[in-house]
């Protein structure tokens, strides 16, 4: 950062100036006890619950238990400064973050402080918002309707997710979570080309909760390849920081996106990961001697989801009428928490408690992943309960069926296993889902505008690809996007801008199929003959 | 001092019994009298070492119950009874705090940097005590540290009017606020 001494100076002379060391009636308190980044404090007796508490030595905490006596509180800094008989002050303000644009393109913690090494974030103090906030009510908001994208052809064909959803992503470790989300933020580039000063840019926000130092470097790094970062925040609360940092750094992300949401922008929020957000508030109340209840979590367990996420909403053009804390409405927040599963088990305490919260789920599957099937997505079980009123109607009419045609291909693939005299509709069932599974495969890093989606979806749909061997599909599918972008690319202009797909652009699309798989050789007659 | 909610709770009952019975100022010169007693290290060890059984302890507190009224025997024996010896140890401190309660007093310190005279602590105690809505016997209580002015402590209030407390706040506004570039 570079510092200017003569502005330095001035600003400093300035506060000085003004300063006025009002001297105000405060709560004080006496460290009862401190221990395991805890503190007990006796006094303090207006103190409200997350209400941030001044200790010794520039030491900040929060206070989390009023009991009749005591103040149960955590300590978000170093807790050997602060000892046995300390006074601790109340500071009459619950923990607020930053927010606004100014955080866009950067790394902070969860008190919104900047971690990435870029110097300060100039926000003011009227940027500030406390961390946690009553979620939109019933009459400021309406159904979600408008479609995220997120680029990837599994998720936009089979299981679409509208603005203001919450879905959540589930799956064992290393199932490719992360890279969902990686994704899908790239994607949200086509919304504005990136310019985070674009009413139509969608801004994303990704709450890293205990994750290695490393794997939230890799992702800033990835983001910032893409130029995705300009219109990204990362909130990062690592495995080496305070669990109450932890826990409370979902609630700080959820703050900012809500800045964006009350102007009237589109954001979306990735908590990843609500388990370990889940261990480490476990760990806070254990400490605090709150009851444990299942599996040892605290009672409450459940609500610290559900508030977290009721705030995702899709907000209503008239909200600003019926509460100014809007100043534009129909902005929204898109809510992707991940969970992490152990050996796949769903029906875990913390992964049956977010399911029932959220409006639908993404399954990833650890056996599809190994078999090559990425994005892992287990068709069968994932829904999106908003469905297909998050869909384009192009996408609405060519992927229609797909899901559970999928789905259904994957049992009969299980059986089939086992015999060989299969009838000729269970046959094509099989070569029509072995084909879509190859469509639907996708890498890292490139997600798929939409119209392209429909394009190949549409042919491998139509049964177009039934002919052309498993193994040369994804060479077809390439040639055929080429192909189409070339000779046809009215085709994808007119998806983009009707939404819908016309007669003649089917046909353009059945042409050029015919032409890529006799330019490839890809019939498995010529094939044979070939070989 | 301070004074956990049990022993709150404790005080509270005896208090309101023995003002029920009209016999408040009785027990209140008993409370005194074993708050003395009980301060003191031979009894104090007694009452809080885990090895000494419940008979023994009992023994050592009948001598220093002798003349109370049947109000406050009963109290000192239900507590020993229950393991509640930590009671004991804070009973004064609480009732204290009990009786400035009723008269709607509260006791605090008043911290300088040098001693102030009389007339000045109680124009403090009568401006804060207005401003608290409650009668305020202060102390004072030099601290060096404060360089000048003063800073009022009463119950788990704090008015702080030093100079390093000025200080301190301006530090924190200067750590605060946000440096351009
Ligand atoms: N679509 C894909 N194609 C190829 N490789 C992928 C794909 N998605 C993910 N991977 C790879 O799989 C590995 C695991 O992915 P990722 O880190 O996203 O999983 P995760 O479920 O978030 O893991 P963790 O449990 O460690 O958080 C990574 O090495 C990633 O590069
Ligand atoms: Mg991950």
């Amino acid at each position: 950062m570079e510092l200017r001494p003569a502005e330095v100076t001035s600003i400093l002379e300035k506060e000085i100036e003004k300063y006025k060391g009002e001297t105000s009636m405060q709560s004080i308190g006496t460290v009862l006890s401190v221990g395991d980044g805890v503190a007990r404090v006796y006094g303090l007796d207006d103190c409200v619950m997350n209400e941030l508490l001044e200790f010794p030595n520039g030491v900040r905490g929060v206070a989390l238990n009023l009991e009749e006596d005591n103040v149960g509180c955590v300590l978000l800094g170093d807790a050997t400064k602060v000892k046995e008989g300390d006074t601790v002050r109340s500071t009459g303000r619950v923990i607020s973050v930053p927010t606004g644009d100014k955080l866009l393109g950067r790394v902070v913690n969860g008190l919104g402080d900047p971690i990435d090494g870029k110097g300060t974030l100039g926000t003011t103090e009227s940027d500030l918002r406390p961390i946690e906030s009553p979620a939109p009510s019933v009459v400021e908001r309406e159904p979600v309707k408008e479609p995220l994208q997120t680029g990837i052809k599994a998720i936009d064909a089979m299981i679409p997710i509208g603005r203001g959803q919450r879905e959540l992503i589930i799956g064992d470790r290393q199932t490719g979570k992360t890279a969902l989300c990686i994704d899908t933020i790239i994607n949200q580039k086509t919304t504005a080309g990136g310019d985070p000063k674009d009413p139509e840019q969608v801004i994303c926000i990704y709450v890293a909760v205990g994750q290695k130092q490393s794997t939230i470097v890799d992702v800033q790094r990835r983001l910032e390849k893409a130029g995705a970062m300009p219109y990204t925040i990362i909130v990062a609360a690592s495995a080496n920081d305070e669990a109450s940092l932890q826990y409370l750094a979902c609630y700080a992300g959820v703050a900012m996106g809500e800045r964006f949401r009350d102007e009237g922008r589109h954001v979306v929020i990735f908590y990843d990961d609500l388990y370990k957000q889940a261990l480490a508030y476990r760990q806070v109340m254990l400490l605090l001697r709150r009851p444990p209840g299942r599996e040892a979590f605290p009672g409450d367990v459940f609500n610290l989801h559900s508030r977290l996420l009721e705030r995702a909403a899709k907000i209503s053009r008239d909200a600003p009428k019926i509460n100014p804390r809007y100043k534009k409405g129909g902005g929204s927040i898109t809510a992707l928490p991940i969970v992490e599963t152990q050996e796949g088990d769903v029906a875990a305490y913390i992964p049956t408690n977010v399911i029932s919260i959220t409006d639908g789920q993404i399954f990833l599957e650890s056996a599809l992943f190994n078999a090559g099937i990425r994005p892992a997505v287990n068709a069968g079980i994932s829904v999106s309960r908003v469905g297909g009123s998050a869909q384009i109607s192009a996408m609405k009419k060519i992927a229609g069926g797909l899901r559970l045609g999928l789905a259904s291909y994957r049992a009969l693939a299980a059986f089939a296993q086992f015999g060989s005299d299969l009838d000729k509709a269970t046959q094509q069932e099989l070569t029509r889902g072995e084909r879509l599974t190859e469509i639907l495969k996708q890498g890292q890093y490139v997600p798929m505008p939409v119209e392209q989606q429909i394009l190949i979806i549409y042919v491998a749909n139509a049964g177009r690809l039934d002919d052309v061997p498993a193994r040369r599909v994804p060479e077809v599918e390439k040639a055929y996007l080429r192909a189409m972008g070339e000779q046809h690319p009215e085709v994808a202009e007119e998806i983009k801008k009707t939404k819908n797909v016309s007669d003649a652009g089917r046909a353009a699309m059945d042409k050029v199929i015919a032409a890529v798989k006799i330019q490839l050789n890809t019939t498995p007659s010529k094939t044979a003959a070939k070989a | 001092m301070i004074v956990d909610a049990v022993t709150a709770r404790w005080a509270g009952a005896l208090y309101g019994l023995a003002a029920k019975q009209g016999v408040l100022s009785t027990v209140v010169a008993d409370v005194e009298r074993l708050g003395v007693e009980f301060a003191r290290p031979e009894v104090r060890r007694v009452l809080q070492n885990p090895r000494i059984d419940a008979a023994t302890r009992r023994g050592a507190v009948a001598a220093c119950l002798r003349g109370a009224h049947v109000l406050t025997q009963n109290f000192v024996g239900l507590a020993l009874d229950r393991g509640r010896e930590e009671v004991l140890v804070g009973l004064s401190a609480a009732f204290r705090r009990r009786i400035l309660l009723d008269a709607g007093q509260v006791e605090g310190f008043v911290e300088t940097a040098r001693p102030i005279d009389p007339a000045d602590l109680a124009r403090v105690a009568s401006d804060f005590g207005r401003l608290l809505g409650q009668k305020l016997i202060l102390k004072n209580r030099v601290v060096p540290e404060l360089i000048g002015g003063a800073r009022v402590i009463a119950g788990n209030r704090m008015l702080d009017g030093s100079v390093s407390g000025r200080l301190e706040g301006l530090r924190r506004r200067l750590q605060e606020v946000q440096l351009p570039g």
